[in-house]
C-alpha cells in the first residue's frame, strides 16, 4: 500500500545547502544532501491571506526564479478563479519568464559551472583568463535582468504582473529595443553554445532515469503547460500533480523531497531537452540535432550544454513574442474579476525545472497552498547520483577525484546560487560506528530476515544471524525462504523497519560490517544484485525509507565452513540485537 | 592603508538581497577591486572566516545554527549593516514569530519530524541577537542605495539612509495619487528608497520596504480609513512585510493618537 504524506511547507532551496557522502571501506554507505536553510513556513504565511497578497508573497520564496514562482501563482490564481486573459498579456508572461531563463541560465552556466571546468574558483577569478567570455556573460545576464525589470518593475520581486495583467504595460520603444538586443547576442549566443556542448563531461556517473517537464500542449518547445509529461510516456493533468511528486520529509532537510512511483526523478532544462528537443526549431534545433546523444539521457552533468541550447531558444524565440505582441496594439489593462471558491494549480517550467503553486480559496481567502520547487523534486536524484558517482570512482580506485565529482553534479543541477559554492564533504568511517546506529534502529522493534545459502562458507552468515536470534527468542527474526512468499507477512511488516542481514563483498577485511541505508544500497547497482527481486518486490517505497542492509565482509564464498572473522561478526550482531 | 574588508553573508531569506548585489553587472568588477570581499557565498568558493571592516548580513535568524554564526559575524566585524527586509524586521517568515501560534505551524508542516541539521527557531530580525550599526531596508533591498552606502563606506563615510515615506518619492516623480482612484496604497506608510516603483506603475505599494519610521504616521493612517478603507484589511496588509516589528507600529500609532 502507498502512503502520501501530504505536508503544506517549503523551505527555500538555495543556500545553505551541504552534501556528505559516507564512505565505508569500499562501499558508499550513504549520501546526504543537507538543507540547512532555516524553515520559513511559507505555505502556512499565505494561508489567510488574499489571492493578490499571495501573488506578492509566494514568489519571496527564491530570488532566482521569482518570475516563475509569479508566473505559477498568477496561473493558479487564474484558474482557481477562472479568468481569461488577452493573448498580449500572455505573450508579455511569456517575455518576461524568456527574461528570467536568460539571467539564470546564464550565471548559472558562466559564473558557477565554467570555473569548475577551467579550474578557478570563482567567475571573477576565471575574468584573467577568460575576460571576454566573463564581460559577454555579465552582458547577457544583464540583459536578461533588463527584460525582467521591464517587465515586472524592479530587477527582484517585482510587482507589475498582477492577476489579469500588468499594472504598466511596456513602450513599443522598450520592446523594440529588447527584440534589437536580443538579435544583436545572437553571435556570442552561438558562441555559448558551442562552448558548453563541448566541454568534456567526464561518463560518471552515468545512469538512466525519469525526466518530467511541463507538456506546452501546442506541440512546440515552451516553459510552461496545463499537463506534466513524464518519461515513462504518463501525462498527468494539472491537478493531479501529486501523482508525480509524492511529497515527503526527509529528517535532515528542511526541504521536501519527491518520488515517482517510488523512483527518483530529474527535472530541470535536461529533461525538456530530453523531452521537448524534438520540436526546437531555428538554430536551437540545429545545435540540438548536432550535439544531442545518448548520454544527454544518463548523465546529470547534461544539465549544462541543455541550458546552453535553451539559451538559444530563449534569444531566437524573444523576437517572435514581440512581433506577435505588436500584433495587439491595444493595452488590456488588468481584466476584470470577481472572488469566489475555488482551487487552482499553476505549472510552469523555472530555469531548474517543473515548479508547481496550488491553492484552495474560501470566501476571498487562501485555504489551502502547496508549492512545490524544482529543487525539492531534485533532491533524491542529487543523493542518487552522487551516491553512483562515489562508488564508481571509488571502485576504479579514484577516491581523490570523488568530491570534486559530487561538487559538479550537486552544481549541474542547480539547485541554487548560495549552495553551489562550496558544499562537499567526504566521510569515511573510521572506527566501526555500525554498533550505535543497531542500536538505534533496535529501539523501533526492527524484523530481521537472513539472506543466503547453506554450503558455500560464509555465505551461511545472515541465516546463522538469524538461527542465533530465534534461539534467544527474538521473535521477528526470519530466514528468507520463511517470508518470500508469504504475503500476510508483509502486510503486517509495513509498519516496522527491516533489517536485511547478508554478506557483501565492500573491500573491507573479513567480517568487517557495514549498515546501509536500503535507500542506498538499492540505488548502488553493483551491489543490489544480492537482493533478490522477489523480495523487493515486495517492499513500499516508504518500508525501503526506513529499512536497512547489515552487510558482513565474507572471507570466501567457496570454502565448506564458516571463516573465524565472520564468525565473529555474526556473534557481535546477535549480541547488538538481543538485548 | 589596505583595501576595507568587505564580508557578505546570508542567513534566512531568499537571497534577493545578495542577488541584487550580483545584478550590479557593470559596477560588479570595480566592487571586487576596490574592496577585498573576504566572502560572499553567492559568488565565490574562497571565502574567509577572517576579520572585516564591514559585515553585510542578509537574511533572519531562524535557526539556532544560524544565531550561533550571526554572532560570530558580529565578533569580528568592525561594522554591521543588516540588508534586506528579512534582517531588518524578520522578512514576512517573521509573521508567524508575532502571531505566537509558530510551534503549532512548524508541527502543520513538519508534524513530530526531528530535523537532525538544524534546530529551528521562530524567525527574528538580527538586532536580536546583535547590535546591529546600519540598516538598508527593502524586500529586495534598492541597487541605488546599496551602491551609494558602498562607496560611502570605502570613503570611510557612514551610510546616509532616507527618512520618508514612500508617498514623497512618489510626489517626486509627479504620479497621481492612487488613493484618489480608490486603490488602498500603503505608501504613506512605508519606508521610502525603492522611488515609489509600484505606484509609478499604476499599482498601490504593498508594503514591502517594512514601515516608515517618523513622519506623521497617525495622520497618514487616518487619511486613509477617512478614505473608507477597512482598518482589518490595512493591519493584515502592513503586518505581512513588517515582520516583528508590526507590534511597535500599532502600538506607536495608538500613542501618538492618544
Ligand atoms: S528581504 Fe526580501 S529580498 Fe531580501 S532575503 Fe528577505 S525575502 Fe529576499
Ligand atoms: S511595495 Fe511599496 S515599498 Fe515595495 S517596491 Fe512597491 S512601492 Fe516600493
Amino acid at each position: 500500500m502507498k502512503k502520501t504524506i501530504s505536508i503544506d511547507h517549503l523551505a527555500r532551496i538555495e543556500g545553505n545547502g551541504s552534501l556528505i557522502a559516507t564512505i565505508d571501506g569500499q562501499v558508499v554507505t550513504e549520501v546526504k544532501f543537507l538543507i540547512n536553510e532555516g524553515p520559513r513556513l511559507i505555505e502556512r504565511l499565505a494561508v489567510g491571506k488574499t489571492p493578490e497578497e499571495d501573488v506578492s508573497l509566494a514568489p519571496r520564496i527564491c530570488a532566482i526564479c521569482t518570475l516563475s514562482h509569479k508566473n505559477a501563482v498568477i496561473r493558479a490564481m487564474e484558474n482557481a478563479l477562472e479568468i481569461k486573459v488577452p493573448p498580449k498579456i500572455t505573450l508579455l508572461r511569456e517575455l518576461m519568464h524568456l527574461g528570467e531563463f536568460i539571467e539564470s541560465h546564464s550565471l548559472h552556466l558562466y559564473y558557477l559551472a565554467l570555473p569548475d571546468y577551467v579550474g578557478f574558483p570563482n567567475a571573477i577569478a576565471m575574468a584573467s583568463r577568460f575576460p571576454f567570455e566573463v564581460k559577454i556573460a555579465l552582458e547577457m545576464k544583464q540583459f536578461g535582468n533588463h527584460i525582467m525589470k521591464v517587465l515586472s518593475g524592479r530587477f527582484i520581486h517585482g510587482e507589475n504582473p498582477v492577476i489579469g495583467g500588468f499594472g504598466r504595460y511596456p513602450t513599443k520603444e522598450e520592446l523594440m529595443f529588447i527584440k534589437a538586443r536580443a538579435i544583436q547576442f545572437m553571435p556570442f549566443v552561438h558562441k555559448t553554445t558551442e562552448l558548453f556542448c563541448s566541454l568534456p563531461y567526464p561518463d560518471i556517473p552515468e545512469e538512466e532515469t525519469i525526466f518530467a517537464c511541463c507538456e506546452p500542449g501546442n506541440g512546440q518547445y515552451g516553459l510552461w503547460g496545463d499537463e506534466i509529461l513524464v518519461s515513462t510516456g504518463e501525462k498527468i493533468y494539472r491537478d493531479d500533480y501529486p501523482k508525480l511528486t509524492n511529497e515527503f520529509l526527509v529528517p535532515h532537510s528542511t526541504a521536501k523531497r519527491s518520488r515517482y512511483q517510488g523512483r527518483t526523478y530529474t527535472v530541470g532544462a535536461q529533461a525538456r531537452i530530453n523531452l521537448l528537443g524534438e520540436r526546437l526549431k531555428g538554430e536551437a534545433e540545429k545545435m540540438f540535432r548536432r550535439f544531442y546523444n545518448d548520454r544527454w539521457k544518463r548523465n546529470p552533468l547534461f544539465q549544462n550544454p541543455a541550458q546552453a541550447i535553451e539559451i538559444m531558444y530563449c534569444f531566437e524565440r524573444i523576437p517572435e513574442v514581440i512581433d506577435e505582441i505588436f500584433k495587439y496594439p491595444q493595452d488590456p489593462g488588468i481584466v476584470s474579476y470577481t472572488i469566489k471558491n475555488g482551487k487552482g494549480t499553476g505549472l510552469v517550467e523555472a530555469p531548474r525545472g517543473l515548479l508547481i503553486h496550488h491553492y484552495e480559496i474560501k470566501d476571498g481567502r487562501i485555504t489551502y497552498a502547496d508549492i512545490i520547487t524544482p529543487t525539492a523534486q531534485n533532491a533524491d536524484e542529487i543523493e542518487r547520483y552522487c551516491l553512483l558517482a562515489a562508488q564508481k570512482l571509488l571502485e576504479q580506485g579514484k577516491e581523490e577525484l570523488i568530491k570534486d565529482r559530487l561538487e559538479l553534479i550537486v552544481r549541474a543541477f542547480d539547485p541554487c546560487v548560495s549552495c553551489s559554492a562550496h558544499l562537499v564533504e567526504v566521510r569515511k568511517i573510521e572506527e566501526n560506528d555500525w554498533p550505535k546506529k543497531l542500536e538505534q534502529i533496535r529501539a523501533t522493534n526492527p524484523i530481521i530476515i537472513g539472506l543466503g545459502s547453506l554450503g558455500h562458507g560464509d555465505d551461511e552468515a545472515g541465516l546463522l544471524v538469524v538461527t542465533h536470534l530465534k534461539r534467544n527468542g527474538y521473535v521477528e527474526a526470519y530466514w528468507e525462504e520463511e517470508v518470500i512468499d508469504d504475503e500476510t507477512f508483509w502486510t503486517k511488516a509495513e509498519d516496522h523497519p527491516i533489517i536485511f542481514v547478508d554478506v557483501l563483498n565492500f573491500g573491507a577485511e573479513a567480517g568487517k560490517v557495514t549498515l546501509i541505508p536500503l535507500n542506498h544500497l538499492l540505488w548502488n547497482t553493483s551491489l543490489t544484485h544480492r537482493l533478490m527481486p522477489t523480495l523487493l518486490a515486495w517492499l513500499t517505497p516508504e518500508m525501503i525509507k526506513k529499512s536497512y542492509f547489515l552487510g558482513i565482509q565474507p572471507a570466501s564464498l567457496k570454502a565448506n565452513h564458516l571463516s573465524s572473522p565472520v564468525f565473529e561478526a555474526i556473534k557481535k550482531i546477535v549480541n547488538g540485537l538481543k538485548k | 592603508m589596505g583595501k576595507i574588508k568587505i564580508g557578505i553573508y546570508e542567513l534566512t531569506g531568499c537571497a534577493g538581497d545578495a542577488l541584487l548585489i550580483l545584478d550590479c553587472e557593470s559596477q560588479l568588477l570595480d566592487i571586487f577591486q576596490a574592496a577585498d570581499i573576504e566572502a560572499f557565498l553567492m559568488a565565490k568558493s574562497d571565502n574567509s572566516h577572517g576579520p572585516v571592516d564591514v559585515a553585510l548580513v542578509e537574511g533572519s535568524v531562524t535557526t539556532e545554527e544560524e544565531k550561533e554564526e550571526l554572532l560570530a559575524i558580529r565578533d569580528r566585524a568592525e561594522i554591521v549593516i543588516a540588508i534586506g527586509n528579512c534582517a531588518c524586521e524578520g522578512g514576512i517568515q517573521a509573521a508567524l514569530t508575532a502571531s505566537e501560534n509558530w510551534s503549532k505551524e512548524f508541527r502543520q508542516v513538519y508534524q513530530d519530524l526531528k530535523l537532525t541539521n538544524v534546530k529551528p527557531i521562530p524567525s527574528q530580525p538580527i538586532d536580536a541577537f546583535i547590535k546591529v550599526d546600519y540598516y538598508l531596508p527593502g524586500c529586495p533591498i534598492g541597487q541605488e542605495q546599496f551602491l551609494t552606502t558602498f562607496t560611502r563606506l570605502l570613503a570611510g563615510h557612514p551610510p546616509e539612509l532616507y527618512r520618508f515615506p514612500v508617498c514623497m518619492e512618489c510626489k517626486w516623480r509627479e504620479n497621481d495619487c492612487l488613493l484618489n482612484k480608490n486603490l488602498a496604497c500603503l505608501g504613506p506608510l512605508t519606508k521610502g528608497g525603492c522611488g515609489a516603483v509600484c505606484p509609478s506603475h499604476n499599482l498601490p505599494c504593498i508594503g514591502c520596504w517594512g514601515p516608515a519610521e517618523e513622519a506623521n504616521r497617525s495622520a497618514e493612517f487616518k487619511l486613509l480609513l477617512e478614505k473608507g478603507f477597512d482598518l482589518e484589511s490595512i493591519k493584515r496588509r502592513m503586518a505581512i512585510y513588517a515582520g516583528t516589528t508590526i507590534v511597535d507600529f500599532f502600538n506607536q500609532l495608538k500613542k501618538e493618537k492618544s
